[in-house]
């Protein structure tokens, strides 16, 4: 299998200037690969770092050091070195990041908010329209919400908008973290059956499930964040 | 054009030939040529005093008596007529300190000194025409500051003076602006055309005559040379357009002239007459009559005073880009010499807007 | 199987429209800005936050071309031949503003004329280049107007008349009606109600999208910062202190200056 992920001796450390620079540090020497199809999950206690190192993985945080190289276009391109514009493109068209929350933007409808991904990837508007409706029902979102901004959606229903906008069209590598926290049991199997076709599609997931039979029925392999701690 | 020095004996001993003096003769000619050099931009002159105010046509008696000589012939006329208060004191200033002939009839003259009119008999190769220009600066209402309209000149940005007829049809349904038209001068700068009528912005354009514009407040100097092109600015959509009239000249009949209403009784009489008063009775000469000759010689009313012209387009009145302190400047004279004002405000004198 | 070589970065487009090295601006002994240097793409959206006096609009100033830097060089690429912004006339910098940059001010009134109606205000540019068909130039003005949400029936109303957010709008299509390439904001939502500035946002970052533009915007709002932008340059005293992908930024600043920035606002 190609490997999508390739992480190599990554540290990571917070200093807090503003409070007497503390640093403090969250994990040192972290190793691992992850190939497409494959689904790693990351394991540990609350606080061991997971979330900081999907983070890392998806460029928004900054190791202290490392590498990171993300197989983009079939190239290999280091994440913590690449400059902006590189790393927004890894981002648009390779590297997927599914949080827990969605981040609400002003006046635009859920239907657009879903039909965006496939549109910044060339799709005409009506194929985006087709399969973003077919998404959203799929997560059974009322069809009255999907013409409205969802800022004044429940959390599970951004949520669900949040989890079609990623899956309507998967990134090669889809970084998923705690996405079936507020959903109920059948909205959690339509998720679980999402990340399992993306998966056999040639998506290589790494998550975070805190929900022990979610993490179950996705993960081909785990990794345990605690190994890496530095004490 | 003749440029010579003082000629000898009979000028009035206290003037100098034309008023002037030859230095700022001279000054004035290196004006005129650098303006004639290129077309349409304004040149500073050093403009001086003359025995009347600034504003009321001392940049044209200068530019005149800067190229005035003995053998010339001069025409003046104001708001189309030789017989006005201004005309006649003007070629009675330069048959005093230039020796002058004077004319009233266009063919005849060399130079023509005008306020508000190009003649209607086409002009000529050798005639030079002067106007007396009240405000040089086509782009000034648009844009205050001097320094910027010379940029704005300098590098022909001239989107805004776009704008502003734009702004005409957007709010009229036309360019409203009916005097003192906008036009571009060889295909380069944007030029005041002075206050005449539109109308008679064509005559400009390939003219075989020398024009010559002076602003004496403004202190600013341009030019036409012979055979220069002169366009009316204006959209594809719109194209510009001179005005026209239902009816024919009351006097002469003719129907290719400017022609002024005129008010001729106190029951709300009115008439349609030439404003080129020499165009008229050369044509009435000529065996031309109009419908209302009779009537109007019967009730004296041939030798028009141009104090009973009214206004024709009052829409000029609501310009937006009209800078309302230069309306109603503190040099008005006052209707009495109101024929020699020259603030641009309104073709018509006598009656205020 | 094992990845080699590497590749840090991607060649995306052959050179970056704006090129900026050395910016420095002095006020006598007070820095205005120091040593700024950084490349922008075309379709990149830069920010540049910062408290007031913290030298933002006095390098944005410089950038525009509307001051003159103490030293430093700006090269723009939009055209056929690069262009080093501070040793180009003055006519081609006056023509660069009316047709491939554009400024949006954060006071419309700076940026409009208050007189002429909003169709006259949006085809001033197209005139500008020479554009000499009323119904053309009408038909553009109108259409802007509607993608700025303004009602085409306004068209002839001047911006006295217009709200305060309505003015700014005015002001945006006014600039991006000549189709720029790079557009300066000048904190584009100072001054405005919330509701409103919620709206201009998201009119921006449509157009920002849609019309590939290159930004640079000033702004002392992190939540504005995190909207629009994909990099951020955070300023203090003049000096450029950290900058990176904006979200880096936000979520994981380094200098202390801009983890008080950060700490200080909730929710962005």
């Amino acid at each position: 299998m190609t490997t999508m992920i390739q992480v190599e001796n990554v540290a990571k450390s917070f200093t807090l200037h503003n409070q007497g620079g503390v640093n403090l540090p969250v994990f040192d020497e972290v190793n691992f690969e992850v190939a497409a199809g494959e689904a790693l999950v990351l394991a540990g206690a609350s606080g061991a770092g997971k979330s900081s190192l999907l983070r890392i993985l998806y460029g928004n945080y900054r190791p202290t050091r490392g590498s990171i190289r993300i197989t983009h276009a079939g190239r290999p391109v280091d994440i913590v070195s690449a400059v902006p514009r590189t790393v927004l493109d890894v981002r648009r068209r390779t590297l997927g990041f599914v949080s827990q929350f969605l981040r609400v933007i002003p006046r635009v409808s859920a239907l657009d908010i879903v039909r965006d991904p496939l549109l910044a990837r060339g799709a005409t508007p009506e194929t985006a329209t087709e399969k973003a409706r077919a998404m959203l029902a799929r997560l059974n979102l009322p069809e009255r919400l999907w013409s409205l901004a969802p800022a004044t959606f429940s959390g599970g229903e951004q949520q669900r908008v949040n989890i079609a906008r990623s899956f309507v069209d998967p990134s090669p590598i889809m970084l998923i973290d705690e996405p079936t926290a507020s959903l109920d049991a059948a909205n959690r199997d339509v998720v679980v059956a999402l990340i399992a076709e993306a998966r056999a599609a040639g998506s290589a997931i790494v998550g975070i499930f805190h929900d022990e039979a979610v993490r179950e029925k996705v993960a081909t392999r785990y990794l345990d964040i605690t190994a890496f701690r530095k004490a | 054009m003749t440029m010579h020095q003082m000629p000898a004996g009979d000028t009035k001993p206290a003037y100098n030939y034309a008023y002037l003096d030859e230095q700022t003769k001279r000054m004035i000619r290196r004006a005129l040529l650098k303006a004639v050099a290129v077309p349409g931009y304004q040149v500073p002159f050093g403009s001086r005093e003359m025995p009347l105010a600034r504003g009321w046509g001392t940049g044209g008696i200068q530019v005149t008596a800067a190229i005035i000589g003995p053998a010339d012939t001069l025409k003046v006329i104001d708001q189309g007529a030789d017989d006005t208060t201004n005309a006649v004191s003007i070629r009675k200033f330069f048959e005093r300190t230039a020796d002058a002939r004077t004319t009233e009839a266009t063919e005849e003259a060399t130079i023509i000194q005008t306020r508000h009119r190009i003649p209607e008999a086409p002009l000529k190769a050798g005639q030079v025409m002067v106007y007396q220009v009240p405000m040089p600066e086509p782009l000034r209402r648009l844009e205050p500051r001097e320094a910027e309209t010379r940029k704005m000149h300098a590098w022909a940005e001239y989107g805004l003076m776009q704008v502003k007829l734009y702004e005409d049809i957007a709010r009229y349904g036309e360019i409203t602006k009916t005097y003192d038209y906008p036009v571009m001068v060889n295909g380069r700068y944007v030029m005041a055309p002075s206050p005449i009528p539109k109308f008679d912005n064509p005559k400009m354009h390939m003219s075989p005559a020398l024009q010559l514009f002076g602003a004496g407040r403004e202190k600013r100097i341009y030019a036409l040379p012979p055979h220069t092109s002169v366009k009316s600015l204006d959209f594809e959509d719109h194209p510009f357009r001179i005005q026209s009239w239902t009816e024919p000249c009351g006097l002469c009949g003719a129907s290719d002239s400017y022609l002024d209403e005129v008010v001729i009784d106190d029951r709300g009489g009115r008439m349609f007459v030439c404003s080129d008063s020499h165009h008229c009775e050369t044509r009435r000469e000529a065996g031309h009559r109009g419908t209302m000759l009779g009537d109007a010689t019967a009730s004296g009313f041939v030798d028009l005073s141009p104090s009973t012209v009214i206004p024709g387009d009052r829409r000029e009145a609501r310009d937006p880009f009209r800078n309302p302190t230069e309306q109603g400047s503190g040099m008005d004279p006052g209707s009495a010499v109101g024929s020699a004002r020259d603030d641009g405000a309104d073709m018509q004198t006598g009656v205020k807007s | 199987m094992t990845l080699h070589a590497t590749f840090p970065d991607t060649a995306l487009e052959p050179a970056p429209l704006l090129s900026v090295a050395g910016i420095s601006r002095f006020y006598g002994e007070r820095i205005g800005c120091a040593d700024v240097s950084f490349d922008l793409w075309p379709g990149e959206v830069l920010g540049i936050v910062g408290e007031s006096g913290s030298g933002k609009s006095t390098l944005l100033r410089c950038l525009a071309g509307i001051d003159k830097p103490d030293a430093g060089e700006v090269l723009f690429r939009g055209g056929p031949a690069p262009l080093d912004i501070y040793s180009v006339s003055e006519q081609e910098r006056r023509r660069l503003m009316r047709t491939a940059w554009g400024i949006v001010h954060q006071n419309p009134r700076d940026g409009l004329r208050m007189d002429v109606t909003a169709g006259g205000n949006v085809g001033e540019r197209l005139m500008d280049r020479g554009d000499r068909h009323y119904g053309a130039i009408r038909e553009r003005a109108l259409d802007w107007l509607q993608r700025v949400e303004i009602a085409g029936a306004r068209i002839d109303d001047r911006p006295r008349q217009f709200s305060g957010g309505m003015q700014q709008r005015l002001q945006i299509a006014r600039v991006l009606v000549s189709e720029p390439r790079l557009v300066f904001m000048d904190e584009p939502t100072g001054g405005l109600d919330v509701s409103v500035q919620a709206r201009l946002l998201d009119l921006l970052r449509v157009l920002v999208r849609d019309l590939g533009l290159a930004a640079i915007i000033v702004t002392h709002d992190l939540a504005v910062a995190r909207l629009l932008t994909d990099r951020l340059m955070v300023m203090k005293d003049g000096h450029v202190v950290e900058q990176g992908l904006t979200d880096q930024v936000l979520d994981d600043p380094h200098h202390a200056y801009t983890q008080l920035l950060t700490s200080a606002v909730l929710g962005v």
